[in-house]
């Protein structure tokens, strides 16, 4: 009895929502959305989406580097360097992106004395970012090599550079693929935080025409869908990922 | 070389106060709605087929997957267009983080009741527990700590997404920081006293997650 009622609560209460929202919606303007200027920009709307998706490259591809780097670091024996990686990350994973990216921008050069352009400070905060996560991410992939696997490296008189290289980073690397994988979706997102300082990213660009044409319902309604078209083939992805790396560990 | 005029963060520290309350409540406000919102969806997701299934888990990819930025935007120059009402950036602000974390903490929840060892609810079957029952004490319970650490994570998420508010205007810290650094050129000194105060608001929150996820390792031992 208890189901039935839940079966027909939920679409009653739905269909209630939307004729609610049908009421208040301003069906004149609903009508005359023109959703051609997407496609008169699309060249300029591509190019953007471009920008996003080599800024996420990046800040994978670097991240990833800096990051394992880090994290080899943070294993030191000389405990100032450890205490420099965690503070580093710490830093940088509990601030905003956008309050690093203002800093950067605004902040920084009046002490370096270095004046940066609005794509190298927004290039330089995404990846020192990147850096700090991945840190932690390839931190926790080494840290799940159990201890025996160290002891036998170093009863074996193996190198260190092999004892990394072999012994250590191979399953370390497996277990982090997954949350690699996350983490270059969440840096993807990360990318439109970047329009702040006008880079020529998807979402610079469609503030820009938006300004030009004044067709921002059109434009931001589209480009959301491409973000999320974009991000949500990357997060099936992952899932896929981690069903093929799943079996081939079995 | 430039000095650093500490003096300028006391004249206008009340200032800056006042937008880390702005801060506060904003995210107060748009964790409450997220949760209302996540557990309807959650719930939705749980059932599993239908058309309750089929809205909650759309809603649910979809605002985990734009950036947060794009969907403060569209909620600020689209929503007051297509409902033709005028809605302040605050309001615009709220609801954009609530879509936001209604959609993750759905996720954070469905994960924490999918945790409960499937046993203990067909053994609360078995004994004939009425269904509210077996909700409200096999499975809730344990969820809440099985989701724990994950929620407060999210808490930072959304403490660090408010700061994305300053692109509409909301008078929240990042904003005002900008708005101080302009008027009196010292953004070094604003620029950095907000990231100290978001370093300092967020920290101990990264901190209690992690404890509160080592605690729940130990306890639950896997």
């Amino acid at each position: 009895m208890n189901s039935k009622i839940a079966k027909f609560s939920f679409p009653l209460v739905l269909i209630s929502l939307l004729g609610i929202l049908a009421y208040f919606l301003n069906w004149e303007l609903l009508l005359s959305l023109d959703f051609s200027v997407v496609w008169e920009y699309r060249l300029v709307l591509f190019k953007g989406l471009m920008m996003t998706l080599g800024l996420t490259l990046w800040a994978s591809v670097m991240g990833l580097l800096l990051g394992t780097i880090l994290a080899v670091a943070s294993q030191s024996p000389v405990a100032a360097i450890r205490w420099l990686v965690i503070a580093f990350v710490e830093i940088w994973r509990n601030t905003p992106l956008l309050v690093q990216l203002i800093w950067i921008h605004y902040a920084l050069p009046l002490v370096t004395g270095i004046n940066t352009t609005a794509v190298e400070s927004g290039v330089l905060a995404i990846t020192l970012q990147a850096a700090a996560y991945f840190t932690e991410i390839v931190r926790a992939g080494i840290e799940s090599v159990p201890k025996g696997q160290w002891e036998a490296a170093y009863s074996l008189a193996l190198p260190s550079r092999i004892t990394w290289t072999r012994i250590i980073l191979p399953p370390a690397v497996r277990t982090m693929i997954p949350p690699l994988v996350n983490l270059t979706i969440s840096f993807f997102k990360g990318t439109a935080i970047l329009s702040i300082l006008h880079i020529s990213e998807l979402m610079t660009v469609t503030n820009r025409i938006s300004n030009v044409t004044f067709k921002p319902i059109e434009l931001f309604s589209a480009i959301a869908i491409v973000y999320f078209i974009v991000g949500y083939v990357m997060s099936k992805a992952t899932l896929r990922v981690e069903y093929i790396l799943q079996r081939r560990e079995r | 070389m430039m000095r650093f005029e500490f003096d300028q963060i006391i004249r206008y520290g009340p200032e800056l106060l006042e937008a880390f309350w702005v801060t506060l409540w904003i995210s107060a406000v748009s964790l409450l709605i997220g949760i209302v919102l996540g557990l309807f969806a959650c719930l939705g997701k749980l059932s599993r087929q239908g058309l309750a299934y089929r809205v909650s888990s759309g809603f649910i990819d979809f605002f985990r997957t734009i950036p947060e930025v794009v969907l403060i935007f569209w909620v600020y120059s689209c929503l007051p267009l297509l409902l033709s009402v005028r809605i302040t950036s605050e309001v615009c602000g709220i609801i954009a983080l609530s879509l936001f974390s209604g959609a993750y903490l759905a996720e954070i929840f469905r994960a924490g009741v999918l945790a409960v060892p499937r046993g203990q609810v067909d053994a609360a079957y078995a004994l004939a527990i009425p269904r509210l029952n077996i909700w409200s004490r096999i499975i809730i319970p344990p969820a809440i700590r099985r989701m724990m650490p994950a929620s407060i994570n999210f808490l930072t998420e959304l403490l660090k997404a408010t700061s994305l508010l300053s692109a509409i205007s909301v008078g929240e810290m990042a904003y005002r920081a900008s708005v101080l650094g302009a008027k009196t050129l010292s953004y070094f000194e604003f620029l950095s006293a907000i990231a100290v105060l978001y370093f300092l608001l967020i920290f101990p929150f990264s901190l209690w997650a992690r404890r509160a996820e080592k605690k729940l390792l130990e306890k639950t031992g896997n």
